[in-house]
Protein backbone atom coordinates (compact mmCIF):
# COMPACT_ATOMS: atom_id res chain seq x y z
CA UNK A 1 0.00 0.00 0.00
CA UNK A 2 3.09 2.39 0.96
CA UNK A 3 5.08 1.70 -1.87
CA UNK A 4 2.55 2.27 -4.40
CA UNK A 5 0.49 5.19 -2.65
CA UNK A 6 3.75 6.82 -2.60
CA UNK A 7 4.08 6.36 -6.08
CA UNK A 8 0.68 8.02 -6.62
CA UNK A 9 0.98 11.12 -4.13
CA UNK A 10 4.88 12.03 -6.57
CA UNK A 11 2.42 11.51 -9.53
CA UNK A 12 -0.35 13.75 -8.34
CA UNK A 13 1.65 16.27 -7.15
CA UNK A 14 3.51 16.47 -10.70
CA UNK A 15 0.34 16.32 -12.41
CA UNK A 16 -1.30 19.39 -10.16
CA UNK A 17 2.00 21.38 -11.37
CA UNK A 18 1.08 21.21 -14.85
CA UNK A 19 -2.27 21.75 -14.39
CA UNK A 20 -1.65 24.67 -12.93
CA UNK A 21 -0.33 25.71 -15.78
CA UNK A 22 -3.69 26.96 -16.71
CA UNK A 23 -3.61 30.07 -14.78
CA UNK A 24 -0.59 31.60 -16.76
CA UNK A 25 -0.94 34.63 -19.14
CA UNK A 26 -0.92 32.54 -22.29
CA UNK A 27 -2.50 29.76 -20.92
CA UNK A 28 -3.76 27.89 -23.74
CA UNK A 29 0.27 28.28 -25.72
CA UNK A 30 1.95 26.93 -22.64
CA UNK A 31 -0.57 24.17 -21.59
CA UNK A 32 -0.44 22.69 -24.96
CA UNK A 33 2.99 22.89 -25.11
CA UNK A 34 3.64 21.06 -21.77
CA UNK A 35 0.81 18.61 -23.17
CA UNK A 36 2.92 18.09 -26.43
CA UNK A 37 6.08 18.00 -24.51
CA UNK A 38 5.01 15.01 -22.12
CA UNK A 39 3.84 12.81 -25.18
CA UNK A 40 7.50 12.83 -26.60
CA UNK A 41 9.45 12.81 -23.15
CA UNK A 42 12.66 11.97 -23.07
CA UNK A 43 13.10 12.27 -27.07
CA UNK A 44 15.04 11.42 -28.71
CA UNK A 45 16.42 9.18 -26.66
CA UNK A 46 13.11 7.16 -26.54
CA UNK A 47 11.06 7.01 -29.88
CA UNK A 48 8.07 8.26 -30.02
CA UNK A 49 5.45 7.99 -26.50
CA UNK A 50 7.63 5.30 -25.74
CA UNK A 51 8.24 6.89 -21.86
CA UNK A 52 4.38 7.88 -21.42
CA UNK A 53 3.66 4.09 -22.55
CA UNK A 54 5.83 2.96 -19.62
CA UNK A 55 5.13 5.28 -17.57
CA UNK A 56 1.30 4.93 -18.04
CA UNK A 57 2.16 0.77 -17.14
CA UNK A 58 3.95 1.32 -14.46
CA UNK A 59 0.97 3.60 -13.22
CA UNK A 60 -1.39 1.33 -14.24
CA UNK A 61 0.34 -1.70 -12.13
CA UNK A 62 0.65 0.23 -8.99
CA UNK A 63 -3.47 1.31 -9.04
CA UNK A 64 -4.37 -2.76 -10.00
CA UNK A 65 -1.55 -3.64 -6.90
CA UNK A 66 -2.97 -0.70 -4.64
CA UNK A 67 -6.59 -1.75 -5.20
CA UNK A 68 -5.87 -5.59 -4.58
CA UNK A 69 -4.29 -4.74 -1.16
CA UNK A 70 -6.94 -2.22 -0.54
CA UNK A 71 -9.58 -4.53 -0.35
CA UNK A 72 -7.16 -7.16 0.95
CA UNK A 73 -6.68 -5.38 3.82
CA UNK A 74 -10.70 -4.54 4.09
CA UNK A 75 -12.16 -8.03 3.83
CA UNK A 76 -9.84 -9.42 6.15
CA UNK A 77 -10.77 -6.69 8.81
CA UNK A 78 -14.16 -7.58 8.60
CA UNK A 79 -13.35 -11.13 8.97
CA UNK A 80 -11.17 -10.12 11.97
CA UNK A 81 -13.64 -7.98 13.32
CA UNK A 82 -16.00 -11.12 13.55
CA UNK A 83 -19.08 -9.09 13.17
CA UNK A 84 -19.03 -7.02 16.58
CA UNK A 85 -19.08 -3.38 15.03
CA UNK A 86 -16.64 -0.28 16.53
CA UNK A 87 -17.94 3.01 17.58
CA UNK A 88 -15.36 6.08 15.92
CA UNK A 89 -13.31 7.38 18.82
CA UNK A 90 -10.05 8.39 17.91
CA UNK A 91 -11.78 11.50 16.04
CA UNK A 92 -9.53 12.64 12.56
CA UNK A 93 -7.40 9.29 11.71
CA UNK A 94 -10.29 6.79 12.91
CA UNK A 95 -12.61 8.77 10.58
CA UNK A 96 -10.64 8.95 7.43
CA UNK A 97 -8.60 5.62 7.92
CA UNK A 98 -12.04 3.52 8.20
CA UNK A 99 -13.41 5.04 4.75
CA UNK A 100 -10.13 4.87 2.73
CA UNK A 101 -12.31 1.82 1.01
CA UNK A 102 -15.10 4.27 0.25
CA UNK A 103 -13.03 7.12 -0.62
CA UNK A 104 -10.86 4.74 -2.54
CA UNK A 105 -13.90 3.35 -4.75
CA UNK A 106 -15.37 6.87 -5.86
CA UNK A 107 -11.36 8.07 -6.88
CA UNK A 108 -11.29 4.56 -8.95
CA UNK A 109 -14.64 5.36 -10.52
CA UNK A 110 -13.43 8.97 -10.84
CA UNK A 111 -10.27 7.95 -12.72
CA UNK A 112 -11.99 5.59 -15.10
CA UNK A 113 -14.18 8.63 -15.76
CA UNK A 114 -11.06 11.28 -16.03
CA UNK A 115 -9.22 9.26 -18.52
CA UNK A 116 -12.68 8.44 -20.62
CA UNK A 117 -13.09 12.12 -20.18
CA UNK A 118 -9.58 13.91 -21.02
CA UNK A 119 -7.58 11.12 -21.84
CA UNK A 120 -9.76 9.14 -24.38
CA UNK A 121 -12.33 11.48 -25.11
CA UNK A 122 -15.02 8.85 -25.48
CA UNK A 123 -18.23 9.84 -26.93
CA UNK A 124 -20.57 10.87 -24.40
CA UNK A 125 -18.46 11.54 -21.55
CA UNK A 126 -15.85 13.93 -22.95
CA UNK A 127 -16.64 17.61 -23.91
CA UNK A 128 -18.00 19.03 -27.82
CA UNK A 129 -14.37 20.46 -27.70
CA UNK A 130 -12.75 16.56 -27.40
CA UNK A 131 -15.10 15.20 -29.64
CA UNK A 132 -15.08 17.72 -32.64
CA UNK A 133 -11.14 17.19 -32.05
CA UNK A 134 -9.99 20.57 -31.55
CA UNK A 135 -6.39 21.36 -32.65
CA UNK A 136 -3.84 24.00 -31.32
CA UNK A 137 -1.10 25.44 -33.74
CA UNK A 138 1.95 25.47 -31.86
CA UNK A 139 4.54 28.51 -32.48
CA UNK A 140 6.76 26.21 -34.36
CA UNK A 141 4.07 25.36 -36.65
CA UNK A 142 3.16 21.67 -35.55
CA UNK A 143 -0.22 21.01 -34.82
CA UNK A 144 -1.06 19.59 -31.72
CA UNK A 145 -4.58 18.23 -29.77
CA UNK A 146 -5.67 21.61 -28.13
CA UNK A 147 -6.25 19.64 -24.98
CA UNK A 148 -6.61 23.27 -23.08
CA UNK A 149 -9.94 23.80 -24.83
CA UNK A 150 -10.84 20.41 -23.52
CA UNK A 151 -10.08 20.88 -20.50
CA UNK A 152 -12.71 24.42 -20.50
CA UNK A 153 -14.83 22.27 -22.63
CA UNK A 154 -14.93 19.37 -20.13
CA UNK A 155 -15.38 21.65 -16.63
CA UNK A 156 -18.19 23.84 -18.56
CA UNK A 157 -20.67 21.24 -17.87
CA UNK A 158 -21.80 22.09 -14.14
CA UNK A 159 -22.60 18.68 -13.59
CA UNK A 160 -18.81 17.40 -14.52
CA UNK A 161 -17.39 20.44 -12.85
CA UNK A 162 -18.90 19.48 -9.16
CA UNK A 163 -18.08 15.51 -9.75
CA UNK A 164 -14.28 16.53 -10.01
CA UNK A 165 -14.29 19.13 -7.04
CA UNK A 166 -16.40 16.78 -4.79
CA UNK A 167 -13.23 14.09 -5.57
CA UNK A 168 -10.69 16.09 -5.02
CA UNK A 169 -12.03 16.60 -1.25
CA UNK A 170 -12.23 12.81 -1.27
CA UNK A 171 -9.01 12.77 -2.51
CA UNK A 172 -7.78 15.38 0.23
CA UNK A 173 -8.82 13.03 2.68
CA UNK A 174 -7.59 9.92 1.42
CA UNK A 175 -4.42 11.41 0.98
CA UNK A 176 -4.51 12.65 4.50
CA UNK A 177 -4.70 9.24 5.62
CA UNK A 178 -2.36 7.70 3.53
CA UNK A 179 0.45 9.65 3.36
CA UNK A 180 0.28 9.60 7.24
CA UNK A 181 0.34 5.85 6.82
CA UNK A 182 3.72 5.75 4.85
CA UNK A 183 5.61 6.12 7.61
CA UNK A 184 3.61 3.40 9.75
CA UNK A 185 4.14 1.02 6.85
CA UNK A 186 7.93 1.75 6.02
CA UNK A 187 8.53 1.46 10.07
CA UNK A 188 9.26 4.76 11.20
CA UNK A 189 9.05 4.97 14.55
CA UNK A 190 11.04 8.43 15.71
CA UNK A 191 8.90 10.64 16.85
CA UNK A 192 10.34 13.52 14.59
CA UNK A 193 9.91 11.71 11.73
CA UNK A 194 6.41 10.63 12.36
CA UNK A 195 5.56 14.10 13.30
CA UNK A 196 6.97 15.61 10.09
CA UNK A 197 4.99 13.04 8.36
CA UNK A 198 1.99 13.94 10.09
CA UNK A 199 2.35 17.58 8.98
CA UNK A 200 2.97 16.60 5.32
CA UNK A 201 -0.13 14.14 5.41
CA UNK A 202 -2.26 17.78 5.96
CA UNK A 203 -0.13 20.21 3.90
CA UNK A 204 0.08 17.65 1.04
CA UNK A 205 -3.76 16.96 1.03
CA UNK A 206 -4.46 20.66 1.53
CA UNK A 207 -2.13 21.58 -1.64
CA UNK A 208 -3.85 18.98 -3.65
CA UNK A 209 -7.18 20.16 -3.07
CA UNK A 210 -6.70 23.90 -3.56
CA UNK A 211 -4.69 23.66 -6.29
CA UNK A 212 -6.76 21.07 -8.63
CA UNK A 213 -10.13 22.05 -7.43
CA UNK A 214 -9.66 25.76 -7.87
CA UNK A 215 -9.40 24.97 -11.71
CA UNK A 216 -12.86 23.39 -12.49
CA UNK A 217 -14.36 26.68 -10.19
CA UNK A 218 -12.66 29.26 -12.10
CA UNK A 219 -13.71 27.72 -15.35
CA UNK A 220 -17.21 27.95 -13.70
CA UNK A 221 -16.98 31.03 -12.56
CA UNK A 222 -15.28 32.53 -16.10
CA UNK A 223 -11.88 33.26 -14.49
CA UNK A 224 -10.48 31.47 -17.24
CA UNK A 225 -11.73 30.22 -20.85
CA UNK B 1 -26.80 6.34 42.14
CA UNK B 2 -29.03 4.44 40.64
CA UNK B 3 -27.33 2.62 37.20
CA UNK B 4 -29.71 0.20 35.03
CA UNK B 5 -26.59 -2.45 33.79
CA UNK B 6 -27.13 -4.56 30.34
CA UNK B 7 -24.50 -7.37 31.32
CA UNK B 8 -23.74 -9.84 28.35
CA UNK B 9 -24.69 -13.58 29.63
CA UNK B 10 -23.43 -16.74 27.86
CA UNK B 11 -23.44 -19.81 29.25
CA UNK B 12 -20.05 -21.11 27.23
CA UNK B 13 -18.47 -21.04 24.17
CA UNK B 14 -21.09 -22.79 21.87
CA UNK B 15 -23.95 -21.21 23.65
CA UNK B 16 -26.30 -17.95 22.27
CA UNK B 17 -25.01 -15.08 24.48
CA UNK B 18 -27.76 -12.13 25.57
CA UNK B 19 -27.80 -8.99 26.87
CA UNK B 20 -29.52 -8.96 30.79
CA UNK B 21 -30.73 -6.19 32.46
CA UNK B 22 -30.32 -5.69 35.90
CA UNK B 23 -30.83 -3.18 37.82
CA UNK B 24 -27.94 -1.38 40.51
CA UNK B 25 -29.34 1.05 43.06
CA UNK B 26 -26.75 1.61 45.70
CA UNK B 27 -23.82 2.60 43.05
CA UNK B 28 -21.33 5.47 44.51
CA UNK B 29 -19.10 7.20 42.16
CA UNK B 30 -15.74 6.54 43.54
CA UNK B 31 -17.00 2.46 43.17
CA UNK B 32 -14.40 1.02 40.43
CA UNK B 33 -15.96 -0.54 36.88
CA UNK B 34 -14.87 -4.28 39.02
CA UNK B 35 -16.39 -3.24 42.15
CA UNK B 36 -19.58 -2.32 40.23
CA UNK B 37 -19.96 -5.99 38.84
CA UNK B 38 -18.84 -7.63 42.08
CA UNK B 39 -21.69 -5.32 43.69
CA UNK B 40 -24.05 -7.01 40.66
CA UNK B 41 -22.79 -10.56 41.80
CA UNK B 42 -23.71 -10.15 45.55
CA UNK B 43 -27.16 -8.97 44.43
CA UNK B 44 -27.50 -11.76 41.86
CA UNK B 45 -26.76 -14.25 44.74
CA UNK B 46 -29.13 -12.97 47.15
CA UNK B 47 -31.91 -13.46 44.34
CA UNK B 48 -30.03 -17.38 43.53
CA UNK B 49 -29.39 -16.58 40.39
CA UNK B 50 -25.93 -17.12 38.68
CA UNK B 51 -23.21 -14.39 39.44
CA UNK B 52 -21.28 -13.00 36.34
CA UNK B 53 -17.99 -14.72 35.28
CA UNK B 54 -15.73 -12.03 34.76
CA UNK B 55 -11.80 -11.77 34.91
CA UNK B 56 -9.80 -9.80 37.53
CA UNK B 57 -6.30 -9.73 39.46
CA UNK B 58 -4.70 -7.15 41.34
CA UNK B 59 -7.14 -4.12 40.52
CA UNK B 60 -5.00 -1.48 40.36
CA UNK B 61 -3.49 -1.91 36.45
CA UNK B 62 -0.65 -3.60 36.39
CA UNK B 63 -1.57 -7.54 36.02
CA UNK B 64 -3.78 -6.98 32.30
CA UNK B 65 -6.26 -9.90 33.65
CA UNK B 66 -9.08 -7.62 33.55
CA UNK B 67 -10.70 -6.52 30.29
CA UNK B 68 -14.49 -5.79 29.51
CA UNK B 69 -16.72 -3.38 26.91
CA UNK B 70 -18.22 -0.53 28.05
CA UNK B 71 -20.49 0.50 26.04
CA UNK B 72 -18.68 -1.18 23.21
CA UNK B 73 -15.02 0.89 24.52
CA UNK B 74 -12.41 -1.08 26.07
CA UNK B 75 -11.69 -0.94 29.59
CA UNK B 76 -14.21 2.03 29.40
CA UNK B 77 -14.76 5.43 28.49
CA UNK B 78 -11.42 7.15 29.99
CA UNK B 79 -8.94 6.87 27.68
CA UNK B 80 -5.53 5.22 29.02
CA UNK B 81 -7.18 3.53 32.05
CA UNK B 82 -7.79 -0.12 32.60
CA UNK B 83 -11.29 -1.54 33.60
CA UNK B 84 -10.22 -1.63 37.35
CA UNK B 85 -9.20 1.75 37.37
CA UNK B 86 -12.39 2.95 35.83
CA UNK B 87 -14.91 4.38 38.18
CA UNK B 88 -18.62 4.68 38.12
CA UNK B 89 -18.04 8.95 38.41
CA UNK B 90 -18.07 8.66 34.99
CA UNK B 91 -21.50 8.16 34.32
CA UNK B 92 -24.80 9.94 35.20
CA UNK B 93 -27.43 8.56 37.46
CA UNK B 94 -30.09 6.59 36.20
CA UNK B 95 -27.81 6.16 33.36
CA UNK B 96 -27.83 2.56 31.04
CA UNK B 97 -24.38 0.86 31.23
CA UNK B 98 -23.44 -1.68 28.42
CA UNK B 99 -21.12 -4.62 29.55
CA UNK B 100 -19.69 -6.50 27.10
CA UNK B 101 -16.82 -8.74 26.96
CA UNK B 102 -14.13 -7.91 24.84
CA UNK B 103 -14.74 -8.07 20.98
CA UNK B 104 -12.72 -9.49 18.25
CA UNK B 105 -13.05 -12.73 15.91
CA UNK B 106 -9.70 -14.02 17.85
CA UNK B 107 -11.03 -13.64 21.70
CA UNK B 108 -13.87 -16.17 21.48
CA UNK B 109 -16.21 -16.22 24.81
CA UNK B 110 -15.31 -18.80 27.29
CA UNK B 111 -18.00 -17.48 29.80
CA UNK B 112 -20.24 -14.30 30.46
CA UNK B 113 -17.66 -11.45 30.37
CA UNK B 114 -14.57 -13.98 29.82
CA UNK B 115 -13.02 -14.40 26.42
CA UNK B 116 -9.92 -16.38 25.28
CA UNK B 117 -7.03 -14.56 24.82
CA UNK B 118 -4.48 -16.96 24.37
CA UNK B 119 -4.13 -15.75 20.80
CA UNK B 120 -1.59 -13.15 22.42
CA UNK B 121 0.31 -15.89 23.99
CA UNK B 122 0.61 -17.99 20.72
CA UNK B 123 2.39 -14.66 19.63
CA UNK B 124 4.58 -14.65 22.60
CA UNK B 125 5.29 -18.15 22.34
CA UNK B 126 6.81 -17.47 18.68
CA UNK B 127 8.86 -14.98 19.95
CA UNK B 128 10.95 -17.80 21.55
CA UNK B 129 12.86 -17.22 23.65
CA UNK B 130 16.29 -15.03 24.38
CA UNK B 131 19.57 -16.69 25.23
CA UNK B 132 21.62 -15.39 28.17
CA UNK B 133 24.51 -16.44 29.66
CA UNK B 134 23.76 -18.15 33.12
CA UNK B 135 26.69 -18.42 34.27
CA UNK B 136 27.85 -15.61 37.38
CA UNK B 137 26.52 -12.24 36.91
CA UNK B 138 28.07 -10.11 34.79
CA UNK B 139 30.00 -7.22 35.87
CA UNK B 140 28.10 -3.82 36.05
CA UNK B 141 28.23 -1.91 32.71
CA UNK B 142 30.20 -5.42 30.48
CA UNK B 143 26.91 -4.66 28.58
CA UNK B 144 26.35 -1.39 27.32
CA UNK B 145 22.84 0.31 26.95
CA UNK B 146 21.94 3.91 26.94
CA UNK B 147 19.85 5.75 29.21
CA UNK B 148 17.33 6.53 26.38
CA UNK B 149 17.45 3.05 24.68
CA UNK B 150 16.52 1.78 28.54
CA UNK B 151 14.06 3.47 29.38
CA UNK B 152 12.36 3.68 25.55
CA UNK B 153 12.28 -0.06 26.61
CA UNK B 154 10.87 -0.12 29.58
CA UNK B 155 8.16 2.09 27.88
CA UNK B 156 7.13 -0.72 25.28
CA UNK B 157 7.71 -3.33 28.09
CA UNK B 158 4.47 -1.21 29.77
CA UNK B 159 2.16 -3.36 28.13
CA UNK B 160 0.58 -5.39 30.48
CA UNK B 161 -1.30 -7.78 27.72
CA UNK B 162 -4.68 -7.16 28.38
CA UNK B 163 -5.68 -7.47 24.15
CA UNK B 164 -7.58 -3.96 24.84
CA UNK B 165 -5.86 -2.77 21.57
CA UNK B 166 -7.66 -6.21 19.90
CA UNK B 167 -10.79 -5.18 20.94
CA UNK B 168 -10.80 -1.34 19.96
CA UNK B 169 -9.32 -2.17 16.66
CA UNK B 170 -11.73 -1.99 14.09
CA UNK B 171 -9.61 -3.91 12.32
CA UNK B 172 -9.27 -6.59 15.15
CA UNK B 173 -5.74 -6.02 14.74
CA UNK B 174 -2.96 -6.86 17.11
CA UNK B 175 -0.18 -4.31 16.08
CA UNK B 176 0.49 -2.53 19.02
CA UNK B 177 0.81 -5.37 21.23
CA UNK B 178 3.35 -7.30 18.83
CA UNK B 179 5.00 -3.62 18.41
CA UNK B 180 5.10 -3.03 22.13
CA UNK B 181 6.90 -6.80 22.46
CA UNK B 182 8.96 -6.28 19.30
CA UNK B 183 10.35 -2.73 20.22
CA UNK B 184 10.91 -3.36 23.78
CA UNK B 185 13.29 -6.51 22.71
CA UNK B 186 15.26 -4.99 20.16
CA UNK B 187 16.52 -2.50 22.39
CA UNK B 188 17.95 -4.91 24.65
CA UNK B 189 21.73 -6.13 24.19
CA UNK B 190 20.90 -9.14 25.35
CA UNK B 191 17.87 -10.37 22.74
CA UNK B 192 19.86 -9.17 19.85
CA UNK B 193 21.16 -12.49 18.59
CA UNK B 194 17.32 -13.65 17.79
CA UNK B 195 16.15 -9.95 16.69
CA UNK B 196 15.28 -11.25 12.89
CA UNK B 197 13.93 -14.72 13.94
CA UNK B 198 11.48 -13.17 16.80
CA UNK B 199 10.40 -10.56 14.05
CA UNK B 200 9.66 -13.33 11.11
CA UNK B 201 7.95 -15.54 13.39
CA UNK B 202 5.73 -13.18 15.77
CA UNK B 203 5.03 -11.59 12.60
CA UNK B 204 3.67 -14.79 10.94
CA UNK B 205 2.03 -15.36 14.04
CA UNK B 206 0.00 -12.50 14.25
CA UNK B 207 -1.03 -12.25 11.06
CA UNK B 208 -2.19 -15.94 10.97
CA UNK B 209 -5.21 -14.88 13.37
CA UNK B 210 -5.48 -11.46 14.21
CA UNK B 211 -6.44 -9.01 11.51
CA UNK B 212 -4.30 -6.41 9.36
CA UNK B 213 -3.56 -2.86 10.82
CA UNK B 214 -4.57 0.95 8.94
CA UNK B 215 -3.42 3.75 11.29
CA UNK B 216 -6.83 4.06 12.74
CA UNK B 217 -5.42 5.23 16.19
CA UNK B 218 -8.12 3.49 18.31
CA UNK B 219 -6.01 0.96 20.03
CA UNK B 220 -3.82 3.56 21.22
CA UNK B 221 -6.63 4.98 23.16
CA UNK B 222 -7.60 2.06 24.84
CA UNK B 223 -4.40 1.11 25.89
CA UNK B 224 -4.01 1.09 29.89
CA UNK B 225 -0.53 0.89 29.90
CA UNK B 226 -0.24 4.13 26.99
CA UNK B 227 1.86 2.22 24.60
CA UNK B 228 2.16 4.78 22.05
CA UNK B 229 0.88 4.45 18.39
CA UNK B 230 4.78 4.15 17.00
CA UNK B 231 4.42 0.72 18.29
CA UNK B 232 2.65 -0.07 15.23
CA UNK B 233 5.67 0.99 13.07
CA UNK B 234 7.92 -0.96 15.27
CA UNK B 235 6.25 -4.14 13.90
CA UNK B 236 6.63 -2.78 10.18
CA UNK B 237 10.41 -1.85 11.16
CA UNK B 238 11.44 -5.08 12.67
CA UNK B 239 9.40 -7.22 9.45
CA UNK B 240 11.16 -4.60 6.80
CA UNK B 241 14.12 -5.21 8.70
CA UNK B 242 14.24 -9.37 9.19
CA UNK B 243 12.97 -9.35 4.93
CA UNK B 244 16.16 -7.59 4.05
CA UNK B 245 18.52 -10.29 6.30
CA UNK B 246 19.22 -13.84 4.84
CA UNK B 247 17.24 -16.19 6.59
CA UNK B 248 19.80 -18.45 7.76
CA UNK B 249 20.84 -15.53 10.22
CA UNK B 250 18.76 -15.13 14.06
CA UNK B 251 19.84 -11.95 14.17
Amino acid sequence: MAVTGSVFVAFLLFHMAGNLKVYLPDAELHFNEYAHWLRGFLNPLLPGSSFLWAFRAVIALCLVLHVYAGTTIFFRARVARGGFGRAITAKWHALTGRTMIWTGLIILCFIIFHLLDLTVGAKGVASKSFSGKATYTLEDGEVVTNAYQNLIGSFERPAVAAFYIITMVLIAIHLSHGIWSIINDFGGTASRTRSVFLVLAGLIALVIVIGNASIPLAVLAGVIS
Amino acid sequence: MRLILEVWRQDGPQAQGRFETHEITDATPEMSLLELLDRLNHQLVEQDQDPVAFESDCREGICGTCGIDINGVPHGPEDNVPACGQHVRSFHDGQTVRIAPFRAKSFPVIRDLIVDRTGLDRIIQAGGTVAVDAGTAPDADTIRITHHDAEEALDFAACIGCGACVSACPNGAAYLFTGAKLAHLRLIPAAQQERSKRARSMVAQMEQEFGPCSQIGECALACPAKIPLRAIAAVNRERIRAGFRSRSKEN
